[in-house]
């Protein structure tokens, strides 16, 4: 089940209203929780719940054996070898389940590409459901702990449901023991705002999600990404940008949608996307999109390598390039993937040093800190962001690396005719998009502030025409969404 | 070593590297405001600054805190560097 299917309108409610009519308790509140977060994963797949709660107990002895140790060091050898085994259980249960094929399959092409005949069985399991971030998760806390960053819980309670708590299992926001697990120490109240903003977050991710994204997808890029060798050019950059659109349509309105959950029960999830197609550097895009796995990255791979003692100390470049790749094959367990994640590190990389170069021109002369400043720096800085970041997404979209490549060849020869699906429903979503990250453009943001400042009624009305609207026009086959399968 | 070194040093170094003569403008005489929500430094350049305050200040910090807590504003820096044991300016 996820929040998208029809059985997700009745659980959610009925949950929601149990859970307010629960003595405010934290232990009500918490118990009530994981029941339901566990029945909502066994839903979808009730053999992979072992798994989940295996890591999560597992976990729980180890932040609790790190806690017991009293002495000074951090990083004594006992701390060190339990962590070292939850790592190691973390990362082989993402390994076997996520990476197995990828890893079967490539050796077997090199085996071949050898002349060797001999081949390893590629066992075709199913991906336990969001795997990728809960796994994440927890092994943010556990190192968190390690590094004595945080103290940890002592709750076993607590820390189940942090591993475990359903809006976000799924696909995430990927959340630290600091946001989450604080919240969940105490009991929540039902304030006005309690409801009326989850609502609001919920039905706004669902637009995104369910209508938007679907639209675009259906009739701008899943045709040509099908048979690129049938489209002109102009349809393969609509292709291109209309995914961009699409991917964040879904994803973000995904994670809207789990924030509004999560806030129906009184919890705040942190924010994981903020308006990312208004960034004018890739770096600044990293920042706005998907933040909580990018700031996972920076914090657990990235800045521990670049401030190390050892050879990686200093080498921004080459861990900006490791960051990248690790973040290309979380992705995915593809070639695909592997090129997008490499395609963005070259790009943070020549980013980074285009930028040290710029300063160095400002230090030696004042009117390149002007030209920074300007509207038409500002402009060109985000058309090359964009251009780089859609054109990023051709591996993340195809399906193979060939499929990639004849897209690239596609788009320079341009076989077919420039056949775009234009109708006023895939410009309204398309809009909408657009729109939505226009409302946060300093000039603009007053208007969207004057509307959550309008009387409750009028708002009201508002978003009955807009459930109205997506009861109508959302397609039957938005059922799925694209980082359910990462 | 005291804060206002620690401060000036730090400012310095983003006028230097970011910010060209516009650091002490940006932060506004808050030198509680967040460097990284008001765009004063990205996460590249926290590493950066992390490494030029290790130098200049001839001090070793701990990964467990490089956190934002430590970091993210002029007086958490200054406050930080000065809880340092044998915190110094590098000659």
């Amino acid at each position: 089940m996820n929040f998208i299917e029809v059985e997700s309108f009745f659980f959610l409610p009925t949950a929601v209203i149990l859970y307010w009519l629960l003595p405010r308790s934290r232990l009500a509140q918490n118990l009530f929780l994981l029941l339901v977060s566990l029945l909502f994963y066994a839903c979808w797949d009730v053999r992979y719940l072992s798994l989940l709660l295996l890591g999560a107990c597992l976990d729980f002895a180890i932040i609790r054996f790190m806690a017991a140790q009293t002495d000074d060091q951090p990083r004594s050898p006992s701390r060190r070898k339990v962590l070292v085994l939850s790592l190691a259980f973390s990362l082989e249960a993402l390994a076997y389940f996520k990476y197995e094929g990828f890893f079967a399959n490539s050796l077997n092409a090199l085996l071949s590409n050898l002349g060797l005949t001999t081949q390893l069985p590629v066992l075709k399991l199913v991906l336990p459901l969001g795997i990728s971030f809960y796994t994440l998760q927890r092994m943010g806390y556990v190192i968190d702990v390690y590094w004595r960053r945080i103290v940890p819980t002592q709750s076993f309670l607590d820390f189940l449901l942090f591993a475990c708590f359903f809006p976000q299992i799924t696909a995430g926001p990927i959340s630290r023991g600091g946001e989450l697990l604080v919240q969940l120490e105490k009991p929540r109240l039902l304030t006005p705002g309690t409801l009326a903003d989850g609502a609001v977050a919920f039905l706004l991710g669902f637009a995104l999600k369910a209508w938007a994204a679907e639209l675009i997808g259906t009739n701008w890029v899943d045709p040509v990404f099908a048979a690129s060798h049938q489209f002109g050019r102009l349809a393969h950059v609509a292709a291109a940008c209309g995914y961009g659109l699409q991917v964040f349509g879904d994803f973000a309105g995904y994670s809207l949608m789990a924030i509004g959950v999560a806030h129906l029960f009184g919890i705040t999830l942190p924010m994981n996307f903020n308006f990312p197609f208004l960034s004018k550097s890739l770096t600044e895009f990293w920042r706005r999109w998907h933040i909580t796995l990018n700031r996972w990255l920076f914090d657990y791979i990235f800045t521990p390598l670049s401030t190390s003692r050892g050879w990686w100390r200093g080498r921004l470049d080459l861990a900006l390039l490791l960051t990248f790749a690790a973040s290309g094959l979380w992705h995915g367990a593809m070639w695909t993937f592997v090129v997008w994640g490499l395609f963005h590190g070259l790009g943070m990389v020549l980013h980074r040093n285009w930028d040290e170069r710029y300063r160095a021109l400002c230090r030696r002369d004042r009117k390149y800190v002007r030209l920074r400043q300007s509207n038409i720096y500002a402009l060109a800085a985000w058309a090359v962001t964009m251009a780089f970041f859609m054109t990023s997404l051709i591996p993340f979209r195809a399906s193979s690396l060939a499929v990639a490549g004849a897209f690239v060849r596609d788009l320079a020869i341009s076989p077919g005719p420039d056949r775009v699906h234009v109708s006023f429903e895939c410009l309204a979503s398309a809009g909408f998009i657009v729109l939505y990250h226009c409302f946060d453009l300093p000039k603009l943001r007053r208007f969207r502030d004057r509307f959550f400042a309008m009387p409750a009624p009028i708002r009201g009305i508002a978003y009955g025409l807009l459930i109205v609207w997506l009861a109508l026009k959302v397609p039957a086959s938005a059922g799925t969404f694209i980082y359910q399968q990462f | 070593m005291d804060e206002q070194t620690v401060k000036r040093v730090v400012t310095e170094w983003l006028d230097d590297n970011y910010h060209f003569g516009d650091a002490a403008t940006l932060i506004g005489g808050d030198e509680d405001k967040s460097f990284l929500q008001s765009g004063i430094l990205d996460s590249l350049g926290f590493v950066k600054l992390i490494l030029h305050i290790e130098q200049t200040f001839s001090v070793e910090i701990d990964r467990k805190n490089i956190v934002p807590a430590n970091f993210d504003s002029l007086q958490r820096i200054a406050a930080y560097v000065c809880s340092l044991p044998g915190a110094r300016l590098s000659p």
